[in-house]
């Protein structure tokens, strides 16, 4: 899933020095109107288009129980018409004009992601300013869309076992904090969400002072910039949203939760409670975790995958996250085998990192992976902008990404020991079991 | 949670895309190699990156023996895993320790490989992939590991609903045609496969003389040529002549054929549809994909429009072509919750005939068109996607200027062209349909469409 993506992305983003050659700082134009919302513009000729990305400081993290899931129902209304754009005119001018779009709803922050030819630039300025006041809500347009979530939901969760049993461990893992459900929302919230709450969380995220527009492509920032200020002047700016005051208590034991349901084959989840992305700690488990969970060469595939021939796929590692949210290392049992077998294995493993640490080898191969990825992220438009704008939700600011690499290069190998220690241990873990109906552990 | 997801996204954009390009595609620098094998080349100094990509010409899965469903894919896999100079763990940890990606595998009618890299890293790289590409190990014990995974690998397939019906749509749609390959193999085909007939399939059909490759990036003309024949070009001429690689003529569908997998605990139902396409070269490629673009194929296709946007039934709906050399396919899926499969299915089919009574409207072709031709030149943005583009147009034939063409030729089509191409290429009689959900509660809503095969998601193959 696109969110999936971004963090990936991010969490690789490093060793930005070499980046100075084609992609600079001192090339990016930053405005900020007077009802608060923050321009982005970084100009690039290469090809005639525009990506056109909007920011907004909400997800699944500022809901409560009854509203989970609201963030992305709004993300979905978006395209559902507003005042001036009746239902379903977003996208028909939009593609009218060439363009295309996407969007993607995350625990922190929203975005909303155009593509489309230089020439549409007007026509998009004009769109994206008006939906972000505007929107309609009309009754029979709500249910329908919320069909269409509860299929999402149906799609991306119920049908999935891996989705499911992490829907379990997550929400076992983190008990008070938001984070304890999934973006997607339980599915009787999808089903009861009133439409004058649905309104009033839209109200309250949906203002310019929540918002950041980053534009990268072919157009010229001066004439951009007339544009913006013509369609997006004159909306006002909301009351700051509330502050986000739960903190999730320390986990005080092993947690584990087994779900079963009909299937061919289980499925394993074990996870940690980590840092946040301001953390020092947050690189240093971005390390680690490279050559523990990343590739064929990684310990656990090896272990696991090719020596144990106990799994089919190993994957995993710590999100990006304004608040401490969770490591976690998830893995595709082969049919039949013992469980216990894989969480004693990744025990071990871990073990082995708390006591001898990465070889050089390993933390070179950490920075190249992260090099390489970070450039690959580079090459489009739409990398750029989704790149400048998470920065900007999760750090607060889009100069994070030029200076990334001094957090990175910050962790000493030494370090990596006593990081693994105070994370992962016994108490701080939950495991989750998904088995095949009437099978066996 | 996104508005749509990427796979979709990806049907969206990147297939009936990748079918065009613009005149922005630079043209590349033929380079022949010491042992006859064609290399594409641009340099893009942008990044410190570089992308190849190489097609092997019948090394695909339409050439493997019947009843080894699987063997090309398989072949493909085991070049990772071991060569007379590395073991398979020395080849990752060497691609890890890189940040490189380098990985093989198979379609139809080709094998083709991909390697992206920073700069710095090619010349291991290229060393890496011509050392799979020429001399595999073929090892037992990584065969017998990769053999067992596939195993297991099948019955994880078959817990994704969405994942399964695209098996069981390809055995449906293409039967005994060798298209009808698996490329996951299935329970009996791994039953049967052996490692020497992997070996047998790799000395026959890997060969340079077989074989292309286009590399884009930041790297220069003279240290690239002295690299290709210290590497890939000294991968050694194969003797004799290639095996045939011709391809019987792709099935047509004659009446309905209808197959239903249960899957008791499905939650939603998933459909598929086909029926006939054209081959690649076909001119009927323009108004086709005009056609699809309204009919299927983007956010606000009619399809998407009546499944999603009004009704609510479903997070997704879709059409597209695939062509290959000497055919095509249409193809339209969705799913929704099990008891609307029925509703769902009829709007489809409502939305069929409309296209091919009444076609599209002059607004709704202006608009396909701005799509087509605005959202192209983001389709080859990367030094991947360009040399993805070099093959397809060499290995089809298709010419360099092709997209200039085809752009063009999309900015004059007709509407009576487009209508005929709803009435020439959207089924009505004659199709493949596949449901795989709960059939408890699907079966008693499809009686009209006729007899349905039944199977069950659990019984062996596909």
């Amino acid at each position: 899933m696109p969110k999936k993506t971004v963090i990936f992305i991010l969490s690789l983003c490093w060793l930005t020095v070499m980046l100075q050659a084609s992609f600079k700082k001192e090339d990016i134009k930053v405005f900020q109107l007077d009802n608060g919302l923050k321009i982005i513009l970084y100009e690039d000729h290469k090809i005639p288009n525009i990506s056109y990305y909007t920011f907004f400081r909400v997800g699944s993290r500022c809901e409560r129980p009854g509203l989970t899931g609201v963030s992305h129902f709004i993300e979905h209304m978006m395209f559902n018409g507003t005042k001036k754009y009746g239902p379903g005119e977003f996208d028909r001018l939009m593609e009218f004009n060439g363009g295309a779009n996407n969007a993607y709803t995350g625990d922190d922050f929203t975005a909303y992601t155009d593509w489309f030819p230089s020439t549409a630039l007007e026509k998009m300025v004009e769109l994206e300013a008006d939906r972000m006041q505007g929107l309609l809500f009309d009754p029979q347009v709500l249910e329908s869309e919320r069909g269409v979530i509860a299929s999402e939901r149906r799609l991306s969760v119920e049908n999935n076992n891996e989705a499911i049993l992490y829907e379990n461990v997550r929400a076992t893992a983190i008990m008070a904090h938001p984070y304890h459900w999934d973006v997607i929302g339980w599915m009787s919230d999808i089903l009861g969400w009133r439409p004058d709450e649905i309104k009033q969380y839209y109200q309250t995220y949906y203002a310019p002072n929540n918002a950041v527009l980053v534009v990268v492509g072919d157009f010229e920032s001066s004439k951009l910039m007339e544009l913006i200020k013509k369609y997006y002047g004159q909306i006002p700016a909301q009351s700051p949203p509330p502050p986000i005051i739960t903190v999730e208590p320390p986990q005080q034991g092993r947690k584990e939760v087994v779900v079963r349901k009909e299937a061919q084959t289980p499925s394993f989840m074990v996870v940690y409670h980590g840092p946040a992305c301001t953390s020092p700690d947050f690189f240093a488990l971005s390390i680690l975790q490279k050559p523990l969970v990343e590739g064929e060469s990684s310990r656990l595939y090896r272990r696991l995958v090719r020596q144990e021939q106990l799994a089919l796929s190993v994957s995993g590692g710590i999100e990006e996250k304004i608040d401490p949210f969770l490591f976690m290392i998830e893995v595709k049992p082969r049919p039949g085998v013992d469980l216990t077998r894989i969480e004693k294995i990744i025990d071990e493993e871990l073990a082995k990192i708390i006591q001898e640490g990465l070889s050089e080898t390993e933390f070179e191969k950490a920075r190249n992976i992260g090099l390489s990825s970070f450039y690959f992220g580079l090459q489009t438009n739409s990398g750029k902008a989704n790149m400048l704008g998470a920065m900007e939700m999760l750090y607060g600011s889009y100069e994070r990404l030029f200076t990334y690499i001094d957090s990175y290069l910050a962790v000493k190998r030494e370090d990596i020991p006593s990081v693994a220690r105070k994370y992962f241990n016994d108490l701080n873990k939950t495991v989750g079991y998904l088995l095949p109906e009437g099978g066996q552990r | 949670m996104s508005k749509f997801l990427t796979v979709l996204t990806i049907v969206l954009l990147l297939i009936p895309a990748m079918l065009f390009s613009t005149e922005r595609l630079p043209r590349p620098e033929k380079i022949t190699l010491n042992n006859g094998l064609v290399v594409y080349y641009l340099q893009n100094p942008e990044l410190p990156l570089v992308s190849f990509r190489l097609l092997i010409k019948g090394a695909g899965s339409a050439f493997e023996p019947d009843g080894l469903d699987g063997l090309a894919n398989f072949t493909a896999d085991m070049l990772l895993k071991g060569t007379s100079t590395m073991t398979a763990e020395e080849i990752a940890e060497a691609l890890d320790f890189m940040g490189a990606r380098l990985s093989f595998t198979s379609v139809e009618e080709y094998a083709s490989g991909g390697g992206e890299c920073l700069s710095q890293f090619l010349p291991r790289l290229l060393h890496i992939a011509a050392d799979c590409l020429s001399s595999p190990a073929f090892n037992e014990d990584e065969y017998k590991k990769e053999l067992s995974r596939k195993v297991d690998t099948l019955k994880a397939v078959k817990d994704n609903p969405g994942r399964a019906l695209r098996q069981y749509f390809k055995k449906a749609y293409f039967g005994q045609h060798p298209f009808g390959h698996i490329s996951l193999g299935t329970d009996s085909s791994l039953a049967r496969m052996s490692l020497p007939e992997l070996k047998k399939f790799h000395s026959q059909r890997y060969r340079p003389d077989m074989t292309m490759m286009a590399l884009v990036g930041d790297v220069k003309r003279e240290d690239l040529v002295k690299l290709l024949n210290e590497t890939i070009g000294r991968w050694p001429k194969a003797a004799g002549p290639a095996p045939a690689a011709s391809i019987p003529p792709l099935p047509s569908p004659v009446g309905q054929k209808l197959v239903l997998v249960d899957k008791p605990d499905a939650t939603q139902a998933y459909f598929a549809l086909g029926s006939p396409g054209f081959p690649q070269k076909d001119k009927i490629v323009v108004p086709a994909t005009i056609m699809n673009t309204l009919w299927g194929g983007r956010f606000t296709s009619w399809l998407s429009t009546e499944l999603r946007i009004k009704r609510g039934l479903t997070y997704g709906a879709s059409s597209s072509f695939q062509s290959w050399k000497n055919g095509g396919l249409f193809m339209a899926s969705s799913y929704t919750r099990n008891e609307k499969i029925g509703e769902m299915l009829d709007i489809t089919f409502e939305l069929l005939k409309k296209a091919r009574s009444q076609g599209f409207s002059a607004e709704e072709i202006e608009s396909a068109k701005n799509y087509i031709i605005g959202q192209f030149p983001e389709t080859l943005e990367t030094n991947g996607s360009k040399a993805s583009a070099y093959l397809r147009l060499i290995y089809y034939d298709l010419g360099f200027d092709y997209f200039d063409r085809y752009l063009a030729d999309i900015q004059a089509a007709s509407p009576k062209e487009i209508k005929q191409a709803a009435i020439k290429l959207l089924p009505e009689k004659n199709y493949t349909l596949v449901v795989v959900g709960k059939a408890s509660e699907v079966k008693k809503q499809l009686g009209k469409y006729g007899r349905w095969e039944e199977k069950k998601i659990t019984d062996p193959d596909f």
